[in-house]
Protein backbone atom coordinates (compact mmCIF):
# COMPACT_ATOMS: atom_id res chain seq x y z
CA UNK A 1 0.00 0.00 0.00
CA UNK A 2 2.58 2.55 0.88
CA UNK A 3 4.42 1.42 -1.94
CA UNK A 4 1.42 2.27 -4.20
CA UNK A 5 1.47 6.06 -2.26
CA UNK A 6 4.49 6.67 -3.49
CA UNK A 7 4.21 5.24 -7.20
CA UNK A 8 1.67 7.84 -7.65
CA UNK A 9 3.51 10.45 -5.09
CA UNK A 10 6.35 10.13 -7.64
CA UNK A 11 4.57 9.79 -10.91
CA UNK A 12 1.62 12.04 -10.23
CA UNK A 13 1.98 14.42 -12.89
CA UNK A 14 2.31 12.16 -15.54
CA UNK A 15 -0.81 10.13 -14.58
CA UNK A 16 -2.79 13.43 -14.11
CA UNK A 17 -1.98 14.58 -18.04
CA UNK A 18 -2.29 10.77 -19.35
CA UNK A 19 -5.51 10.15 -17.46
CA UNK A 20 -6.53 13.91 -19.05
CA UNK A 21 -5.21 12.55 -22.47
CA UNK A 22 -7.39 9.18 -22.09
CA UNK A 23 -10.58 11.07 -21.34
CA UNK A 24 -10.01 13.21 -24.12
CA UNK A 25 -9.53 10.53 -27.08
CA UNK A 26 -12.79 8.56 -25.08
CA UNK A 27 -14.77 11.87 -25.32
CA UNK A 28 -14.05 12.78 -28.94
CA UNK A 29 -14.33 9.27 -29.98
CA UNK A 30 -17.85 8.79 -28.28
CA UNK A 31 -19.02 12.15 -29.52
CA UNK A 32 -17.94 10.91 -33.13
CA UNK A 33 -19.12 7.46 -32.36
CA UNK A 34 -22.61 8.32 -30.94
CA UNK A 35 -23.49 10.76 -33.71
CA UNK A 36 -22.79 8.25 -36.23
CA UNK A 37 -24.36 5.45 -34.68
CA UNK A 38 -27.62 7.53 -33.43
CA UNK A 39 -28.58 8.55 -37.14
CA UNK A 40 -27.43 5.63 -38.65
CA UNK A 41 -29.57 3.35 -36.24
CA UNK A 42 -32.56 5.85 -36.31
CA UNK A 43 -32.09 5.87 -40.82
CA UNK A 44 -32.03 2.12 -40.30
CA UNK A 45 -35.51 2.30 -38.54
CA UNK A 46 -36.72 4.33 -41.49
CA UNK A 47 -35.12 1.62 -43.95
CA UNK A 48 -37.56 0.38 -46.89
CA UNK A 49 -35.09 -2.18 -47.78
CA UNK A 50 -34.51 -4.84 -44.44
CA UNK A 51 -31.39 -6.59 -46.59
CA UNK A 52 -29.36 -2.64 -46.16
CA UNK A 53 -30.58 -3.32 -42.43
CA UNK A 54 -28.94 -6.38 -42.16
CA UNK A 55 -25.74 -5.91 -44.03
CA UNK A 56 -25.02 -2.60 -42.28
CA UNK A 57 -25.79 -4.49 -38.64
CA UNK A 58 -23.12 -7.63 -39.97
CA UNK A 59 -20.58 -4.91 -40.92
CA UNK A 60 -20.97 -3.00 -36.98
CA UNK A 61 -20.78 -6.58 -36.29
CA UNK A 62 -17.86 -7.67 -37.83
CA UNK A 63 -15.38 -4.66 -36.60
CA UNK A 64 -16.53 -5.67 -33.33
CA UNK A 65 -15.33 -9.42 -33.84
CA UNK A 66 -11.86 -8.12 -34.63
CA UNK A 67 -9.15 -8.12 -31.71
CA UNK A 68 -8.85 -4.61 -30.91
CA UNK A 69 -4.98 -4.62 -31.64
CA UNK A 70 -5.40 -5.67 -34.80
CA UNK A 71 -8.15 -2.95 -36.05
CA UNK A 72 -5.18 -0.55 -34.47
CA UNK A 73 -2.57 -2.11 -36.70
CA UNK A 74 -4.69 -2.52 -39.94
CA UNK A 75 -5.90 1.34 -39.41
CA UNK A 76 -1.85 2.49 -39.40
CA UNK A 77 -1.60 0.01 -42.10
CA UNK A 78 -4.31 1.15 -44.20
CA UNK A 79 -3.73 4.68 -43.28
CA UNK A 80 0.48 4.62 -44.55
CA UNK A 81 -0.81 3.13 -48.23
CA UNK A 82 -3.06 6.09 -48.36
CA UNK A 83 -0.76 8.37 -47.08
CA UNK A 84 -2.61 9.97 -43.94
CA UNK A 85 -0.66 10.28 -40.66
CA UNK A 86 0.08 6.98 -39.02
CA UNK A 87 0.80 8.13 -35.32
CA UNK A 88 -1.14 10.26 -32.93
CA UNK A 89 -4.44 11.41 -32.45
CA UNK A 90 -6.42 10.80 -35.18
CA UNK A 91 -5.73 6.78 -36.50
CA UNK A 92 -6.61 6.10 -33.11
CA UNK A 93 -10.18 8.00 -32.93
CA UNK A 94 -10.67 6.18 -36.10
CA UNK A 95 -9.89 2.75 -34.40
CA UNK A 96 -12.16 3.56 -31.15
CA UNK A 97 -14.85 5.20 -33.04
CA UNK A 98 -15.50 1.69 -35.80
CA UNK A 99 -14.85 -0.13 -32.24
CA UNK A 100 -17.50 1.76 -30.09
CA UNK A 101 -20.21 2.14 -33.66
CA UNK A 102 -21.93 -1.55 -33.07
CA UNK A 103 -23.46 -0.93 -29.26
CA UNK A 104 -25.03 1.95 -29.58
CA UNK A 105 -26.20 1.57 -33.45
CA UNK A 106 -27.35 -1.78 -32.44
CA UNK A 107 -29.26 -0.10 -29.39
CA UNK A 108 -30.75 2.26 -30.88
CA UNK A 109 -32.22 0.21 -33.79
CA UNK A 110 -34.11 -2.26 -31.65
CA UNK A 111 -35.00 0.57 -29.31
CA UNK A 112 -37.03 2.54 -31.76
CA UNK A 113 -38.46 -0.75 -32.96
CA UNK A 114 -39.34 -2.27 -29.70
CA UNK A 115 -41.57 0.82 -29.49
CA UNK A 116 -45.29 -0.49 -29.64
CA UNK A 117 -47.14 -0.49 -33.17
CA UNK A 118 -50.11 0.31 -31.62
CA UNK A 119 -48.64 3.81 -29.80
CA UNK A 120 -46.71 4.56 -33.46
CA UNK A 121 -50.12 3.63 -34.63
CA UNK A 122 -52.04 6.00 -32.30
CA UNK A 123 -49.32 9.03 -33.36
CA UNK A 124 -49.87 8.30 -37.08
CA UNK A 125 -53.70 8.83 -36.46
CA UNK A 126 -53.69 11.64 -34.54
CA UNK A 127 -51.72 13.70 -37.23
CA UNK A 128 -48.17 13.32 -36.04
CA UNK A 129 -45.43 14.15 -38.80
CA UNK A 130 -42.99 11.28 -39.46
CA UNK A 131 -40.17 13.82 -37.43
CA UNK A 132 -43.03 14.34 -34.63
CA UNK A 133 -42.97 11.16 -33.91
CA UNK A 134 -39.48 10.50 -34.14
CA UNK A 135 -38.58 13.03 -31.47
CA UNK A 136 -41.88 13.26 -28.91
CA UNK A 137 -42.84 9.32 -29.09
CA UNK A 138 -40.18 7.20 -30.77
CA UNK A 139 -36.85 8.94 -29.25
CA UNK A 140 -38.19 9.65 -25.02
CA UNK A 141 -39.71 5.63 -25.06
CA UNK A 142 -36.46 4.39 -26.27
CA UNK A 143 -33.90 6.62 -24.66
CA UNK A 144 -32.85 4.31 -21.55
CA UNK A 145 -32.10 1.93 -24.12
CA UNK A 146 -29.85 3.70 -26.18
CA UNK A 147 -28.64 5.15 -23.77
CA UNK A 148 -27.79 1.87 -22.32
CA UNK A 149 -25.92 0.86 -25.42
CA UNK A 150 -23.71 4.14 -25.27
CA UNK A 151 -23.08 3.04 -21.21
CA UNK A 152 -21.38 0.05 -22.55
CA UNK A 153 -19.78 1.43 -25.44
CA UNK A 154 -18.01 3.76 -23.38
CA UNK A 155 -16.70 1.05 -20.68
CA UNK A 156 -15.59 -0.46 -23.64
CA UNK A 157 -13.74 2.55 -25.41
CA UNK A 158 -12.31 3.34 -21.94
CA UNK A 159 -10.36 -0.33 -22.17
CA UNK A 160 -9.17 -0.79 -25.82
CA UNK A 161 -8.05 3.30 -25.37
CA UNK A 162 -5.00 2.13 -23.88
CA UNK A 163 -4.32 0.16 -26.89
CA UNK A 164 -3.52 3.78 -28.59
CA UNK A 165 -0.03 4.41 -25.88
CA UNK A 166 0.88 2.00 -28.94
CA UNK A 167 0.74 4.41 -32.10
CA UNK A 168 1.64 7.46 -29.91
CA UNK A 169 -1.77 8.61 -29.51
CA UNK A 170 -1.08 9.15 -25.70
CA UNK A 171 -3.26 8.53 -22.58
CA UNK A 172 -2.86 5.87 -19.80
CA UNK A 173 -1.41 3.33 -22.00
CA UNK A 174 1.93 5.56 -22.81
CA UNK A 175 2.33 4.37 -18.68
CA UNK A 176 1.43 0.95 -19.50
CA UNK A 177 3.93 0.71 -22.31
CA UNK A 178 6.58 2.08 -21.01
CA UNK A 179 6.16 -0.49 -17.74
CA UNK A 180 6.08 -3.01 -20.42
CA UNK A 181 9.33 -1.95 -22.07
CA UNK A 182 11.35 -1.18 -18.92
CA UNK A 183 9.90 -3.90 -16.90
CA UNK A 184 8.67 -1.23 -14.43
CA UNK A 185 5.46 -2.26 -12.08
CA UNK A 186 5.30 1.18 -11.30
CA UNK A 187 4.54 2.39 -14.45
CA UNK A 188 2.10 -0.60 -15.33
CA UNK A 189 0.48 -0.05 -12.02
CA UNK A 190 -0.06 3.99 -12.98
CA UNK A 191 -1.31 2.95 -16.12
CA UNK A 192 -3.43 0.47 -15.44
CA UNK A 193 -5.21 1.51 -11.64
CA UNK A 194 -6.68 4.78 -13.11
CA UNK A 195 -7.85 3.37 -16.33
CA UNK A 196 -9.45 0.77 -14.36
CA UNK A 197 -11.08 3.60 -12.22
CA UNK A 198 -11.99 5.58 -14.71
CA UNK A 199 -13.86 2.54 -16.72
CA UNK A 200 -15.84 2.41 -12.98
CA UNK A 201 -16.55 5.93 -12.68
CA UNK A 202 -17.84 6.48 -16.21
CA UNK A 203 -19.94 3.42 -15.98
CA UNK A 204 -21.15 4.82 -12.60
CA UNK A 205 -21.75 8.30 -13.96
CA UNK A 206 -23.36 6.97 -17.49
CA UNK A 207 -25.65 4.89 -15.28
CA UNK A 208 -27.02 7.92 -13.42
CA UNK A 209 -27.26 9.69 -16.71
CA UNK A 210 -29.22 6.74 -18.16
CA UNK A 211 -31.82 6.63 -14.96
CA UNK A 212 -32.18 10.48 -15.68
CA UNK A 213 -33.30 10.39 -19.06
CA UNK A 214 -35.83 7.32 -18.69
CA UNK A 215 -39.31 9.48 -18.80
CA UNK A 216 -40.54 9.41 -15.45
CA UNK A 217 -44.11 7.56 -16.79
CA UNK A 218 -41.90 4.53 -17.43
CA UNK A 219 -40.39 4.35 -13.91
CA UNK A 220 -43.59 5.09 -12.53
CA UNK A 221 -45.37 1.54 -11.74
CA UNK A 222 -49.03 1.16 -10.58
CA UNK A 223 -47.79 1.10 -7.20
CA UNK A 224 -46.32 4.34 -6.65
CA UNK A 225 -49.74 6.11 -7.02
CA UNK A 226 -49.45 10.19 -6.94
CA UNK B 1 -71.55 13.85 -43.80
CA UNK B 2 -69.03 10.92 -44.92
CA UNK B 3 -70.01 9.30 -48.33
CA UNK B 4 -67.99 6.27 -49.14
CA UNK B 5 -68.17 5.39 -52.75
CA UNK B 6 -67.78 2.11 -54.13
CA UNK B 7 -64.68 1.99 -51.59
CA UNK B 8 -62.04 -1.47 -52.48
CA UNK B 9 -59.05 -2.42 -50.64
CA UNK B 10 -57.43 -5.03 -52.19
CA UNK B 11 -53.71 -5.87 -49.97
CA UNK B 12 -50.76 -6.83 -52.15
CA UNK B 13 -50.82 -10.35 -50.50
CA UNK B 14 -54.22 -10.40 -52.46
CA UNK B 15 -56.87 -10.24 -49.65
CA UNK B 16 -60.05 -8.21 -50.98
CA UNK B 17 -60.30 -6.35 -47.25
CA UNK B 18 -63.35 -4.56 -48.72
CA UNK B 19 -65.21 -4.74 -51.83
CA UNK B 20 -67.72 -2.29 -53.27
CA UNK B 21 -68.57 -0.70 -49.77
CA UNK B 22 -70.87 2.72 -50.09
CA UNK B 23 -72.50 4.21 -47.26
CA UNK B 24 -73.62 7.63 -46.38
CA UNK B 25 -73.30 8.20 -42.66
CA UNK B 26 -75.09 11.92 -42.14
CA UNK B 27 -73.69 14.04 -39.72
CA UNK B 28 -74.54 13.99 -36.28
CA UNK B 29 -74.79 9.87 -36.43
CA UNK B 30 -73.11 6.74 -34.30
CA UNK B 31 -72.09 3.80 -37.48
CA UNK B 32 -71.44 1.17 -35.97
CA UNK B 33 -69.19 -1.60 -37.97
CA UNK B 34 -69.73 -4.73 -37.08
CA UNK B 35 -68.13 -8.02 -38.42
CA UNK B 36 -65.38 -10.95 -37.47
CA UNK B 37 -62.44 -10.32 -37.04
CA UNK B 38 -60.98 -10.41 -40.89
CA UNK B 39 -64.45 -8.42 -42.21
CA UNK B 40 -63.28 -5.14 -42.88
CA UNK B 41 -64.50 -3.19 -40.48
CA UNK B 42 -61.27 -2.21 -39.03
CA UNK B 43 -59.88 -1.56 -42.46
CA UNK B 44 -63.03 0.25 -43.46
CA UNK B 45 -62.62 2.82 -40.83
CA UNK B 46 -58.86 3.26 -41.15
CA UNK B 47 -59.82 4.60 -45.00
CA UNK B 48 -61.36 7.53 -43.65
CA UNK B 49 -58.98 9.13 -42.08
CA UNK B 50 -55.93 7.75 -44.61
CA UNK B 51 -54.14 5.10 -42.39
CA UNK B 52 -54.92 2.64 -45.14
CA UNK B 53 -55.82 4.16 -48.62
CA UNK B 54 -58.41 2.42 -50.76
CA UNK B 55 -57.11 0.69 -54.11
CA UNK B 56 -59.99 1.84 -55.43
CA UNK B 57 -63.45 4.37 -54.78
CA UNK B 58 -63.42 7.62 -52.95
CA UNK B 59 -64.20 8.95 -49.58
CA UNK B 60 -65.89 12.41 -49.21
CA UNK B 61 -66.20 14.20 -45.75
CA UNK B 62 -68.63 16.81 -46.55
CA UNK B 63 -68.21 16.34 -50.17
CA UNK B 64 -64.48 16.99 -50.56
CA UNK B 65 -62.79 13.86 -51.20
CA UNK B 66 -60.05 12.93 -48.66
CA UNK B 67 -57.98 11.20 -51.14
CA UNK B 68 -57.08 15.12 -52.58
CA UNK B 69 -56.54 16.35 -48.97
CA UNK B 70 -53.06 16.61 -46.53
CA UNK B 71 -53.10 13.48 -44.81
CA UNK B 72 -51.50 15.55 -41.70
CA UNK B 73 -54.32 17.77 -41.57
CA UNK B 74 -57.33 15.49 -42.21
CA UNK B 75 -56.26 13.21 -39.26
CA UNK B 76 -55.77 16.46 -37.33
CA UNK B 77 -59.58 16.76 -37.41
CA UNK B 78 -60.50 13.20 -36.95
CA UNK B 79 -60.71 12.23 -33.36
CA UNK B 80 -59.37 8.56 -33.07
CA UNK B 81 -59.01 6.02 -30.17
CA UNK B 82 -58.04 2.50 -30.38
CA UNK B 83 -58.66 -0.74 -28.43
CA UNK B 84 -55.05 -0.74 -26.88
CA UNK B 85 -55.83 2.64 -25.90
CA UNK B 86 -52.49 3.73 -27.05
CA UNK B 87 -51.60 6.66 -24.68
CA UNK B 88 -47.83 7.48 -24.42
CA UNK B 89 -46.68 5.86 -21.40
CA UNK B 90 -43.89 8.78 -21.44
CA UNK B 91 -46.30 11.82 -20.78
CA UNK B 92 -48.57 12.84 -18.19
CA UNK B 93 -52.92 12.27 -18.44
CA UNK B 94 -52.52 16.35 -19.50
CA UNK B 95 -49.48 15.99 -22.15
CA UNK B 96 -51.64 12.91 -23.82
CA UNK B 97 -55.01 14.94 -24.33
CA UNK B 98 -52.83 17.79 -25.29
CA UNK B 99 -51.13 16.07 -28.22
CA UNK B 100 -53.97 17.24 -31.10
CA UNK B 101 -54.45 20.66 -29.68
CA UNK B 102 -50.10 21.08 -29.28
CA UNK B 103 -50.36 19.76 -33.03
CA UNK B 104 -52.37 22.45 -33.96
CA UNK B 105 -50.69 25.21 -32.15
CA UNK B 106 -53.29 26.34 -29.40
CA UNK B 107 -52.11 28.99 -26.70
CA UNK B 108 -51.27 27.22 -23.41
CA UNK B 109 -54.10 28.45 -21.68
CA UNK B 110 -56.70 27.00 -23.76
CA UNK B 111 -55.68 23.62 -23.74
CA UNK B 112 -55.08 23.94 -20.07
CA UNK B 113 -58.88 24.35 -19.86
CA UNK B 114 -59.42 22.14 -22.64
CA UNK B 115 -58.25 19.44 -20.83
CA UNK B 116 -60.06 20.07 -17.44
CA UNK B 117 -63.10 20.25 -19.42
CA UNK B 118 -62.22 17.17 -21.07
CA UNK B 119 -61.33 15.28 -17.88
CA UNK B 120 -64.57 16.30 -16.24
CA UNK B 121 -66.44 15.16 -19.36
CA UNK B 122 -65.25 11.93 -18.99
CA UNK B 123 -65.57 11.87 -14.91
CA UNK B 124 -61.90 11.88 -13.66
CA UNK B 125 -61.29 14.15 -11.19
CA UNK B 126 -58.97 17.04 -13.44
CA UNK B 127 -56.57 18.09 -10.20
CA UNK B 128 -56.53 14.81 -9.42
CA UNK B 129 -55.50 13.31 -12.72
CA UNK B 130 -53.89 15.78 -14.92
CA UNK B 131 -50.60 15.11 -13.61
CA UNK B 132 -50.55 11.00 -13.70
CA UNK B 133 -49.09 8.41 -15.96
CA UNK B 134 -51.03 6.40 -17.81
CA UNK B 135 -49.02 2.87 -15.61
CA UNK B 136 -50.52 4.92 -12.40
CA UNK B 137 -54.44 4.28 -13.70
CA UNK B 138 -56.74 1.52 -13.89
CA UNK B 139 -57.61 -0.16 -17.44
CA UNK B 140 -60.91 1.97 -17.21
CA UNK B 141 -59.36 5.03 -16.70
CA UNK B 142 -56.91 5.13 -19.58
CA UNK B 143 -59.78 4.08 -21.64
CA UNK B 144 -61.75 7.17 -20.43
CA UNK B 145 -58.32 9.21 -21.31
CA UNK B 146 -58.37 7.69 -24.59
CA UNK B 147 -61.94 9.13 -25.27
CA UNK B 148 -61.20 12.07 -23.82
CA UNK B 149 -57.74 12.47 -26.24
CA UNK B 150 -59.76 11.94 -29.46
CA UNK B 151 -62.09 14.42 -28.46
CA UNK B 152 -59.53 16.81 -27.59
CA UNK B 153 -59.28 19.17 -30.51
CA UNK B 154 -63.26 18.89 -30.85
CA UNK B 155 -63.20 17.45 -34.28
CA UNK B 156 -66.56 16.62 -35.78
CA UNK B 157 -65.69 13.31 -36.57
CA UNK B 158 -64.30 10.72 -34.21
CA UNK B 159 -63.35 7.02 -34.89
CA UNK B 160 -63.02 4.42 -32.82
CA UNK B 161 -61.84 0.75 -33.05
CA UNK B 162 -62.93 -1.32 -30.16
CA UNK B 163 -62.36 1.31 -27.72
CA UNK B 164 -63.94 -0.52 -24.94
CA UNK B 165 -62.86 -4.30 -25.85
CA UNK B 166 -59.93 -4.59 -23.53
CA UNK B 167 -62.29 -4.19 -20.50
CA UNK B 168 -63.83 -6.36 -18.20
CA UNK B 169 -67.54 -6.65 -18.75
CA UNK B 170 -68.24 -4.38 -15.79
CA UNK B 171 -66.29 -1.60 -16.08
CA UNK B 172 -66.97 -1.75 -20.15
CA UNK B 173 -70.65 -2.10 -19.61
CA UNK B 174 -70.14 1.23 -17.48
CA UNK B 175 -68.18 3.19 -19.98
CA UNK B 176 -70.70 2.02 -22.43
CA UNK B 177 -73.11 4.23 -20.36
CA UNK B 178 -71.21 7.42 -19.89
CA UNK B 179 -70.39 6.90 -23.62
CA UNK B 180 -73.74 6.59 -24.69
CA UNK B 181 -74.91 9.80 -22.37
CA UNK B 182 -71.67 12.17 -23.54
CA UNK B 183 -72.63 11.11 -27.05
CA UNK B 184 -75.69 12.75 -26.78
CA UNK B 185 -74.73 15.78 -25.46
CA UNK B 186 -71.54 16.62 -28.04
CA UNK B 187 -72.91 16.50 -31.52
CA UNK B 188 -70.43 14.17 -33.26
CA UNK B 189 -70.20 11.82 -36.30
CA UNK B 190 -68.68 8.38 -35.07
CA UNK B 191 -67.58 5.78 -36.40
CA UNK B 192 -67.44 2.66 -33.99
CA UNK B 193 -65.91 -0.36 -34.93
CA UNK B 194 -67.06 -3.61 -32.80
CA UNK B 195 -66.82 -7.49 -33.14
CA UNK B 196 -69.83 -7.25 -30.31
CA UNK B 197 -73.26 -7.60 -31.25
CA UNK B 198 -74.24 -6.47 -28.23
CA UNK B 199 -72.31 -3.31 -27.74
CA UNK B 200 -73.53 -2.31 -31.75
CA UNK B 201 -76.72 -2.63 -31.05
CA UNK B 202 -76.35 -0.46 -27.89
CA UNK B 203 -74.09 2.21 -28.82
CA UNK B 204 -75.23 2.64 -32.71
CA UNK B 205 -77.39 4.68 -34.44
CA UNK B 206 -77.10 2.38 -37.42
CA UNK B 207 -75.15 -0.95 -37.46
CA UNK B 208 -73.26 -1.76 -40.82
CA UNK B 209 -72.72 -5.68 -40.73
CA UNK B 210 -69.58 -6.56 -42.69
CA UNK B 211 -68.67 -10.06 -43.74
CA UNK B 212 -65.25 -10.32 -45.67
CA UNK B 213 -65.06 -7.08 -47.02
CA UNK B 214 -68.97 -7.17 -48.23
CA UNK B 215 -71.91 -4.92 -46.71
CA UNK B 216 -74.22 -7.54 -45.76
CA UNK B 217 -76.75 -5.33 -44.10
CA UNK B 218 -77.13 -1.32 -43.04
CA UNK B 219 -80.02 -0.68 -40.81
CA UNK B 220 -80.96 0.39 -37.42
CA UNK B 221 -80.30 -1.74 -34.57
CA UNK B 222 -84.40 -2.38 -34.13
CA UNK B 223 -84.29 -2.95 -38.24
CA UNK B 224 -81.25 -5.84 -37.96
CA UNK B 225 -82.48 -7.51 -34.93
CA UNK B 226 -86.34 -7.75 -36.20
CA UNK B 227 -85.79 -8.15 -40.50
CA UNK B 228 -82.02 -9.81 -41.12
CA UNK B 229 -81.90 -9.07 -44.60
CA UNK B 230 -80.42 -12.38 -45.51
CA UNK B 231 -78.97 -16.05 -44.00
CA UNK B 232 -75.60 -14.36 -42.92
CA UNK B 233 -77.20 -11.52 -40.63
CA UNK B 234 -79.93 -14.36 -39.32
CA UNK B 235 -77.07 -16.95 -38.26
CA UNK B 236 -74.82 -13.88 -37.07
CA UNK B 237 -77.32 -12.71 -34.81
CA UNK B 238 -77.55 -16.43 -34.40
CA UNK B 239 -78.68 -17.78 -30.60
CA UNK B 240 -78.34 -13.98 -29.69
CA UNK B 241 -81.69 -12.90 -30.79
CA UNK B 242 -83.51 -13.21 -27.85
CA UNK B 243 -81.57 -10.89 -25.90
CA UNK B 244 -81.15 -8.64 -28.77
CA UNK B 245 -84.82 -7.93 -29.16
CA UNK B 246 -85.08 -7.38 -25.29
CA UNK B 247 -82.27 -4.62 -26.08
CA UNK B 248 -83.96 -3.14 -29.00
CA UNK B 249 -87.31 -3.23 -28.43
CA UNK B 250 -88.46 -0.29 -26.08
CA UNK B 251 -91.79 -0.40 -23.91
CA UNK B 252 -93.34 2.37 -26.41
CA UNK B 253 -94.30 -0.24 -28.51
CA UNK B 254 -95.82 -2.21 -26.05
CA UNK B 255 -97.91 0.16 -24.22
CA UNK B 256 -101.77 -0.64 -24.02
CA UNK B 257 -102.66 2.72 -24.95
CA UNK B 258 -106.04 3.46 -23.87
CA UNK B 259 -107.71 4.78 -20.79
CA UNK B 260 -104.09 5.75 -19.32
CA UNK B 261 -105.05 9.12 -18.71
CA UNK B 262 -107.48 8.67 -15.12
CA UNK B 263 -104.30 7.50 -13.41
CA UNK B 264 -102.09 10.03 -14.21
CA UNK B 265 -100.30 11.82 -11.36
CA UNK B 266 -100.01 15.53 -10.52
CA UNK B 267 -97.19 17.79 -12.60
CA UNK B 268 -94.10 16.32 -10.59
CA UNK B 269 -92.48 13.50 -12.18
CA UNK B 270 -91.62 11.18 -9.55
CA UNK B 271 -87.91 9.47 -9.50
CA UNK B 272 -89.26 6.11 -9.76
CA UNK B 273 -90.21 5.85 -13.17
CA UNK B 274 -89.69 4.36 -16.85
CA UNK B 275 -88.83 6.33 -19.94
CA UNK B 276 -90.66 5.22 -23.21
CA UNK B 277 -87.31 4.53 -25.14
CA UNK B 278 -86.29 2.22 -22.36
CA UNK B 279 -85.38 -1.07 -23.74
CA UNK B 280 -87.45 -4.36 -22.15
CA UNK B 281 -84.46 -4.87 -20.25
CA UNK B 282 -84.08 -2.11 -18.30
CA UNK B 283 -87.29 -1.86 -17.48
CA UNK B 284 -87.15 -5.63 -15.85
CA UNK B 285 -84.27 -4.38 -14.14
CA UNK B 286 -86.42 -1.27 -13.24
CA UNK B 287 -89.19 -3.53 -11.99
CA UNK B 288 -86.77 -5.37 -10.00
CA UNK B 289 -84.89 -2.19 -8.02
CA UNK B 290 -88.41 -0.40 -7.56
CA UNK B 291 -90.10 -3.87 -6.09
CA UNK B 292 -93.26 -2.34 -7.60
CA UNK B 293 -95.96 -4.53 -9.78
CA UNK B 294 -96.94 -0.74 -11.88
CA UNK B 295 -94.69 2.17 -12.74
CA UNK B 296 -95.17 4.66 -14.78
CA UNK B 297 -93.80 5.59 -18.06
CA UNK B 298 -92.96 8.96 -19.38
CA UNK B 299 -91.40 10.51 -22.36
CA UNK B 300 -89.14 12.89 -21.35
CA UNK B 301 -91.15 15.23 -18.77
CA UNK B 302 -94.36 13.99 -20.22
CA UNK B 303 -96.56 10.91 -18.66
CA UNK B 304 -96.99 8.46 -21.36
CA UNK B 305 -99.29 5.70 -19.02
CA UNK B 306 -98.43 3.40 -16.74
CA UNK B 307 -96.93 -0.02 -17.43
CA UNK B 308 -97.83 -3.44 -15.32
CA UNK B 309 -95.08 -5.78 -14.68
CA UNK B 310 -97.35 -8.93 -15.45
CA UNK B 311 -97.90 -6.67 -19.27
CA UNK B 312 -94.11 -6.59 -19.44
CA UNK B 313 -93.08 -10.35 -18.50
CA UNK B 314 -96.34 -10.71 -21.14
CA UNK B 315 -94.56 -8.91 -24.13
CA UNK B 316 -91.21 -10.55 -22.76
CA UNK B 317 -92.71 -14.23 -23.40
CA UNK B 318 -94.30 -13.26 -26.40
CA UNK B 319 -90.73 -11.95 -27.94
CA UNK B 320 -89.25 -15.65 -26.57
CA UNK B 321 -91.94 -16.96 -28.70
CA UNK B 322 -91.47 -15.19 -32.22
CA UNK B 323 -87.44 -15.94 -31.82
CA UNK B 324 -87.94 -19.00 -30.32
CA UNK B 325 -84.83 -18.28 -27.72
CA UNK B 326 -83.94 -19.32 -24.85
CA UNK B 327 -82.38 -17.57 -21.65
Amino acid sequence: MSSLIAIFQKLGPEILTRTYEHIYLVFMAMVIAVIIALSLGIYLTRCRWPKLVSVIMGIAGAIQTVPSLALIAFIVVVFAVIRLPTIGTIPALVALVLYALLPILRNTYTGIRQVDDSIIEVAVGMGMKSHQILFSVELPLSLPVIMAGIRISTVWTIGVATLCGLIGAGGLGDLIIKGLRSIRPDYLLAGTLPAAALALVFDWLLGLVEKWLTPEGLRAGPDNKV
Amino acid sequence: MITLHQVCKTYPNGVNAVCHLSMEIPEGETLVLLGTSGSGKTTTMKMVNRLIEPTSGKIFINEKDVGQQDPIQLRRKIGYAIQHVGLFPHMTVAENIAVVPRLLRWPVSQIDKRVNVLLAMVGLEPDGFRGRYPAQLSGGQRQRIGVARALAANPPIVLMDEPFGALDPITREQLQNEFIELVSKIEKTIIFVTHDVFEAVKMGDRIALLDSGCLQQLATPVELVENPANEFVDQFLGQHRFQLSLLTRIIKTIMPGTNQKTSGPGTSVPSLRLRAKSSLIEALDMFKKAGKVTLPVYEGKHFVGNLEKTHLLKAITQVMEETGGTT
